[in-house]
């Protein structure tokens, strides 16, 4: 839901001296993205991708550090960041399993596929393994509904999905 | 009568004309080699004004949802004044049962990039963003693998065949989302382009005098651009022979349903998948033909025509047309995007709807207080309906709380609680006693934990 929001006022952020902006990211994004925009604020999306792409997830640090980078304070681009279901600002599993729940999925079974993993991986939506391979997550529709049910694990979409197959798929990740 | 060629699959093998196994990427030089970019051609051969005059001569409506003329969309914008002007495509689809777009970024798009080179050209853009959604990972690739082929081949950037418009050279880039429904409404992804919250702006000022970055703005859907090169190449007269021309009788200033159209099958039919067909297509026949008949033998229960955010239609609307009147004559919100969600006798309507409105409930913006409190209340009378405890009150209830969201009753800024009101309404008034057998007559105190999945 993208209008929770955390009480942050007694929020420490965790800092380490090395920036997680690093100026060869700043080199590469002023080139390539911030020129595309009139505005810098424009390559707020992309630099939060930019830096959950290496990090796997968004430290709040970074935040900071992309405010400075766009000339934005840090509290708009938490602000923007927080508004979207991609981002996390928590470290996550190194890999993601967005298990589709919209109406195709679901009048095909979408429901044998999340209890499947929530018993397999002893995780509920939302969480993640404790050895910090997988992280559960529920997802509004993929856009993958001719081959419901679906998961996207990471960056690849799976179809036609069983419980048995898409466990395989989660045994075979590396 | 059936469409006699295909358009919009015309490079993707696509039932009856070929095997969907065969699919695969269409580079530049076979799109070309196939007739592609034939029709930018042209339009660059005619004046700006012209190319809007064919385009609004074809009587070509917005595929993305709100069937809006986009001839006339393109007309409103302001004379130039020399200063910036955008283009953006709306390739966030995320409505639930809709996957026709992914189908055309996937395999031709190219066939896009055409149409936004013909919108540019036409409207005076010099920048063109196609906002894709987050979760298209492979979907992006492809997109970003196609613009780099027309950059080399001079269809944007320096040099390019497009030549310098508002003193600059056209450019097209991607911008990726991060998961946010709410993106694919217009203002919302102007928003969200603009590095923000993907917030809906309040109407007006329309996008079109004052939209991204505050300068004029066109906003397209993916299936309507790539729509545009074909009209082009081949005339507005060639493509409307295609769909649903008007009644005798019936005025031209009434917006009638030309051109052929990409349909999703999803749900219960033994093969779903996306399918070109005419407008104006029964769902009965598209479900028989297209979708291989209903899964397992069973009954034919309702059908969402484009998207949820339309309505159902009803067991007895089984023979219902899907065009852009499909609203008026059947009692639902429109034809949407035609993603066509078809469910079965055996479908647990409460358990539907419930899905259908945790959805939303899932995906307000929060910006406006009666679609946030509105959905949230909603889903939660569901669940607890569908578990058994609800009473008769909750059902009117149910669409007391519906009628009142949205911005046809005038209480909300985007359209996001019309879609769940329409959900709830439809719902109800066709399948009423579903609802009725799961409720019970008297009060008591409700002991179901509610909203834990």
């Amino acid at each position: 839901m993208a209008w929770i929001t955390k009480n942050s006022g007694t929020m420490q952020i965790e800092r380490r001296t090395e920036p997680y902006l690093t100026d060869e990211m700043k080199r590469d994004l002023e080139a390539k993205v911030v020129v595309r925009y009139p505005t810098r604020r424009a390559s707020t999306l992309p630099c939060l991708h930019a830096v959950q792409e290496k990090y796997n997830y968004i430290p709040h640090q970074a935040i900071e550090e992309i405010g400075a980078f766009l000339g934005l304070p840090a509290s708009e681009v938490l602000d923007t960041c927080t508004f979207y279901e991609m981002f996390f600002t928590q470290p996550r599993g190194k890999y993601v399993v967005w298990v589709c729940q919209s109406i195709s999925c679901e009048l095909l079974g979408h429901e044998k596929l999340m209890h499947g993993l929530e018993e397999k991986l002893g995780i509920l939506p939302g969480e993640t393994t404790p050895d910090g391979k997988i992280t559960l997550m529920h997802a509004e529709c993929l856009g993958a509904c001719g081959g419901a049910p679906c998961a996207l694990v990471s960056e690849t979409m799976h179809e036609n999905l069983t419980a048995e197959n898409l466990e395989r798929i989660i045994d075979s990740l590396p | 009568m059936p469409l006699l060629e295909p358009v919009l699959c015309k490079r993707i093998p696509t039932a009856p004309w070929g095997d969907p196994r065969d699919r695969k990427y269409v580079n530049y030089e076979a799109f070309v080699a196939t007739g592609g970019y034939a029709g930018l051609k042209k339009a660059l051969a005619m004046e700006p004004k012209a190319v809007i005059e064919v385009v609004k001569a074809s009587e070509l409506r917005g595929r993305g949802g709100a069937g809006f003329p986009a001839g006339m969309k393109w007309s409103f914008l302001p004379p130039e004044d020399g200063k910036r002007r955008f283009l953006t495509v709306n390739a966030d689809e995320s409505e639930p049962g809709t996957f026709k777009d992914r189908m055309l970024l996937d395999f031709d798009p190219h066939l896009m990039l055409e149409g936004i080179a013909i919108c540019m050209h036409a409207c005076r853009l010099d920048t063109a963003y196609i906002y894709i959604r987050g979760e298209y990972h492979a979907q992006a690739a492809t997109l970003q693998r196609a613009i780099d082929e027309a950059y080399a081949n001079k269809i944007f950037g320096a040099g390019s065949m497009l030549g310098q418009i508002n003193g600059r050279d056209a450019e097209c880039f991607m911008h990726r989302g991060a998961g946010a429904y709410i993106c694919g409404e217009e203002t919302g992804l102007l928003e969200s382009l603009e590095g923000k919250r993907g917030w809906p702006r309040i109407k007006p000022p329309f996008p079109a005098v004052a939209g991204a970055f505050g300068r004029p703005t066109i906003i397209n859907n993916v299936e309507t651009l790539a729509i545009v090169g074909p009209i082009l190449d081949r005339g507005a007269d060639w493509f409307k022979t295609m769909g649903k021309g008007r009644a005798e009788g019936v005025p031209p200033t009434v917006p009638a349903s030309f051109g052929p159209k990409l349909f999703g099958i999803s749900g219960h039919v033994n093969t779903p998948g996306v399918f070109e067909e005419n407008l104006g297509i029964k769902c009965s026949e598209l479900i028989e033909k297209y979708g291989g008949g209903m899964r397992g033998g069973k009954k034919f229960k309702a059908a969402i025509p484009g998207g949820i955010s339309m309505g159902v239609l009803g067991t007895d609307q089984y023979h219902a047309e899907l065009d852009f009147d499909i609203g008026r004559k059947y009692a639902v919100l429109g034809l949407g995007t035609a993603g066509v969600v078809v469910m079965d006798e055996d479908t647990d309507m409460v358990k539907a709807l419930r899905n259908m409105i945790r959805f939303y409930a899932h995906e307000s913006c929060g910006q406006c207080t009666p679609c946030r409190e509105g959905t949230g209340w909603l889903s939660k009378m569901l669940h607890r309906i569908e578990a058994g405890d609800g009473t008769t009150r909750d059902l009117d209830l149910l669409s007391e709380i519906a009628g009142s969201m949205g911005a046809m009753p005038g209480t909300t800024i985007c359209g996001l609680a019309d879609g769940a009101n329409w959900a709830v309404r439809t719902m109800l008034n066709k399948f009423w006693g579903d609802f009725e057998k799961r409720v019970r007559k008297e009060r008591f105190v409700s002991l179901s934990v509610v909203g834990a999945r």
